[in-house]
């Protein structure tokens, strides 16, 4: 499983190693500098994932804000070499409760509907696309296509068993396209 | 999705997924991470020892609420008084107090005797 980094260099997603439980307990003591450190190698793949739940506005602000909650509940991890995982999860919890506040104010779905032209794959882009699914959908779908991960590796991260990250995956694909086809006609 | 027109339709969108998803955050990480350190300050992490402590008042209102739910001296006289225990019996009989009504004795009778009985 690997993500290609700002260089260009593919790098490890979820790697566990000493250093990240070696943090984390350091981090339980109150040292923030280590809390920090994990924060700063976490960030690039949490603001990826809340961005396509959330869309890019509100990824930062969400993963921010998933960060600090974690920080008062690390007492409440068991195995401090699952941080990658337990983190994903306060942030993706963190996306769904922005989801719903986005919902009271703008609807995701407010994609001009000049937008789903003739040529949907040139006129949508792929947030147009994307933003149409229920966030679980959105989160799975960008975990296997852009992170490259595993259903079994994707259902910790959201809380749900690997049978469900399939049917997501189904349900999305079939939804997209849906779009795809329905621009088309 | 037998459709290869619609197959190629979502390759190509999930390229674009793929290349839309992958792109770096605005703020870079080391800027994210002051951030968050700073607002750590201000953000309360749970002591350890509050807990302990929590744990250590749940344990002192079980035992005053065990103590005063308990029958104590006083109480237990008032309801000999009532009628609501029996009478002090022989070390030798065993008493099951069934309800108010009904108190069955058994009387145990010497090492090695057949005798004794209920009442």
């Amino acid at each position: 499983m690997q993500h290609v980094h700002e260089t260009g260099e593919p790098v490890p997603l979820m790697s566990v190693d000493d250093a990240t439980g070696d943090l984390v307990r350091a981090a339980r003591g109150g040292d923030r500098e280590a809390f920090g450190l994990l924060a700063e190698r976490s960030w690039h793949r949490l603001v990826r994932l809340a961005r396509s739940v959330v869309g890019e506005l509100e990824a930062e602000d969400a993963v921010q804000d998933g960060l600090v909650a974690a920080w008062g509940r690390l007492g409440s991890l068991a195995d401090p070499d699952r941080f990658d995982a337990w983190v994903s999860r306060i942030v993706f919890r963190r996306c769904l409760r922005a989801n719903r506040r986005q919902r009271g104010r703008v609807s995701l779905d407010a994609v001009p509907e000049a937008a789903i032209g003739c040529d949907p794959a040139a006129s949508l882009s792929a947030w147009q696309l994307l933003s149409r699914l229920a966030p679980r959908q959105r989160a799975v779908l960008h975990l296997t296509v852009v992170e490259g991960m595993t259903d079994a590796e994707i259902a910790p991260l959201l809380a749900i068993t690997p049978a469900s990250v399939r049917a997501h995956r189904r349900r999305a694909r079939e939804s997209i396209a849906r779009l795809l086809q329905g621009g088309k006609s | 999705m037998k459709d290869p027109d619609l197959n190629d339709e979502l390759s190509r969108f999930e390229d674009e997924l793929r290349a839309w998803g992958a792109r770096p955050p605005r703020t870079p990480a080391s800027a994210a991470r002051q951030r968050v350190t700073a607002r750590l300050s201000l953000a309360r992490q749970p002591i350890p020892w509050l807990r302990l402590a929590a744990s250590a008042a749940l344990v002192i209102v079980l035992v005053i609420v065990t103590w005063v739910g308990a029958p104590g001296p006083a109480r237990e006289s008032a309801a000999v008084a009532r009628g609501s225990f029996p009478p002090p019996v022989d070390p030798n009989v065993v008493v099951w107090v069934l309800d108010s009504r009904t108190t069955v004795y058994f009387v145990l009778g010497p090492n090695g005797s057949a005798k004794g009985g209920v009442s």
